[in-house]
């Protein structure tokens, strides 16, 4: 059940939900419920670490903070499908380019001329 | 005869690079056939790259031999040249290295590079997306939590779909189902192979005009293909309408985030789509679609069989 990408995402929520740094240690009592061992907690931590999601300061023992919320994830990711940069867009497949105000009111109007042209009640 | 196969090649180049791609991308016909031109863009493509290299290296092992395969074989194994090597033979040879290295260099390099956003990309996606939040949405899909109405894929081993919230908000269930068969298409015909070549050739040929409208027109053709094979797929009443009026409606949604400038080719673009949704043109006559397909076959085969056919009779 507990794969490595769940347990990432739950102790990220966590993190994220505390919002002050917190040890490892702790950190493995808040998921008592998880039963997981004091290394996994550092693997997922190291591995949140990699991906510039956690940091953690020089104290000992170590603290561990999220990095960014959720919403800065979000809003990070939105920018670059949003964006127009070119070799970013050629990863992802948008559904719709980008559109400018007077091409979306052009749009709506050739939707609109299409309705009408439809026979009344069909 | 190898001066006269060097000069045929180049010929050939000189058309792919230039008249053949113009002509493709003002011609109608692409739109009533997506698949079809989408072949003929990868041909043009290979056999543009074909016969630029084989040209120059053609030219440039002429003293070492009467055919290609032959002359590579004595440049290779070190034997004397039969002729004098004169300085442009040194030079075409330069050139066609460069040329194929950079070529496939920059493939490779985009590839990678785009294979690496993905893995990001994707990384990100499943540590911020929160589980079990999508209502009507089918698991494979992920619900992101964002205003603008936006809808993309992310191609690979593990293909994911993503939806964002605003999408949801502002579509119906039968739009939403006709946006998830399209980005479904891109996935199932891996569109983001055929476009592959042409990102990474525009970033290798910026000098090339021709090299920027390819990308352009297989970009928009891949959309009219989904476009498609969407419709295939859908069950309402009115497809087309149904398809046309979710891709006005994300249109509207993300208008004003993005910057002015660079919008007027892509906006152009989505016209066209959904023109062609509301009003669809006539499907391509069999004989023309067979046509296009022997053209773009015999596009590859022109400079294969000048590279390896010996060029004497």
């Amino acid at each position: 059940m507990n794969t490595l990408g769940e347990l990432e995402r739950s102790v990220l929520e966590h993190l994220w939900a505390v919002g002050t740094p917190v040890t490892a240690t702790r950190l493995r009592e808040e998921l008592a419920d998880r039963g997981l061992a004091l290394t996994t907690v550092h693997t997922v931590l190291t591995r949140l670490e990699q991906k510039g999601f956690v940091g953690s300061d020089e104290s000992r023992p170590r603290q561990f903070q999220a990095v960014g919320t959720r919403e800065e994830h979000v809003a990070d990711l939105m920018h670059e499908v949003l964006g127009q940069a070119g070799d970013r867009q050629a990863a992802l497949a948008r559904f719709v380019g980008s559109v400018g105000d007077d091409e979306v009111r052009m749009l709506r109007e050739l939707l609109a001329a299409a309705d009408d042209a439809r026979p009344a009640g069909a | 005869m190898l001066p006269a196969t060097a000069l045929a090649l180049g010929v050939l180049a000189a058309l792919l690079a230039w008249p053949v791609p113009a002509a493709l991308s003002r011609a109608r016909w692409p739109g009533r056939d997506p698949l079809a031109a989408l072949v003929c863009w990868q041909a043009i493509g290979l056999a543009g790259g074909l016969s630029i290299i084989g040209a120059l290296l053609v030219h440039g092992l002429a003293p070492w031999g009467h055919s290609l395969p032959e002359a590579w074989w004595h440049w290779i194994t070190r034997q004397p040249a039969l002729e004098p090597v004169r300085g442009d033979h040194w030079v075409a040879q330069t050139l066609a290295a460069v040329l194929a290295l950079e070529l496939l260099g920059v493939l490779l390099l985009s590839g990678v590079r785009t294979a690496r956003t993905r893995t990001r990309h994707r990384a990100l996606l499943e540590l911020v997306v929160r589980p079990g939040s999508s209502a009507r949405v089918e698991d494979e899909t992920l619900l992101l939590d964002h205003p603008a109405p936006v809808a993309f894929c992310i191609p690979g081993a593990r293909p994911l779909l993503v939806l964002s919230s605003g999408m949801v908000a502002e579509l119906d269930g039968a739009q939403l189902d006709a946006v998830v068969a399209h980005e479904r298409a891109h996935l199932r015909e891996h569109h983001h192979l055929l476009l592959l070549p042409f990102v990474a050739w525009r970033a290798a040929l910026p000098v090339l005009p021709a090299a920027d409208r390819a990308h352009d027109a297989v970009r928009d053709l891949v959309e009219m293909r989904a476009d498609d094979v969407a419709l295939t797929s859908l069950t309402g009443p009115e497809p087309r309408r149904t398809l046309a009026a979710a891709i006005v409606a994300a249109a509207g949604g993300s208008g004003g985030l993005v910057p002015e400038g660079a919008l007027a080719v892509a906006g152009g673009s989505v016209a066209v789509r959904v023109r062609r949704l509301l009003a669809p043109p006539e499907p391509l006559p069999a004989a023309v679609r067979w046509t296009a397909l022997v053209c773009a076959v015999a596009l590859l085969l022109v400079p294969t069989v000048l590279l390896l056919v010996p060029a004497f009779a």
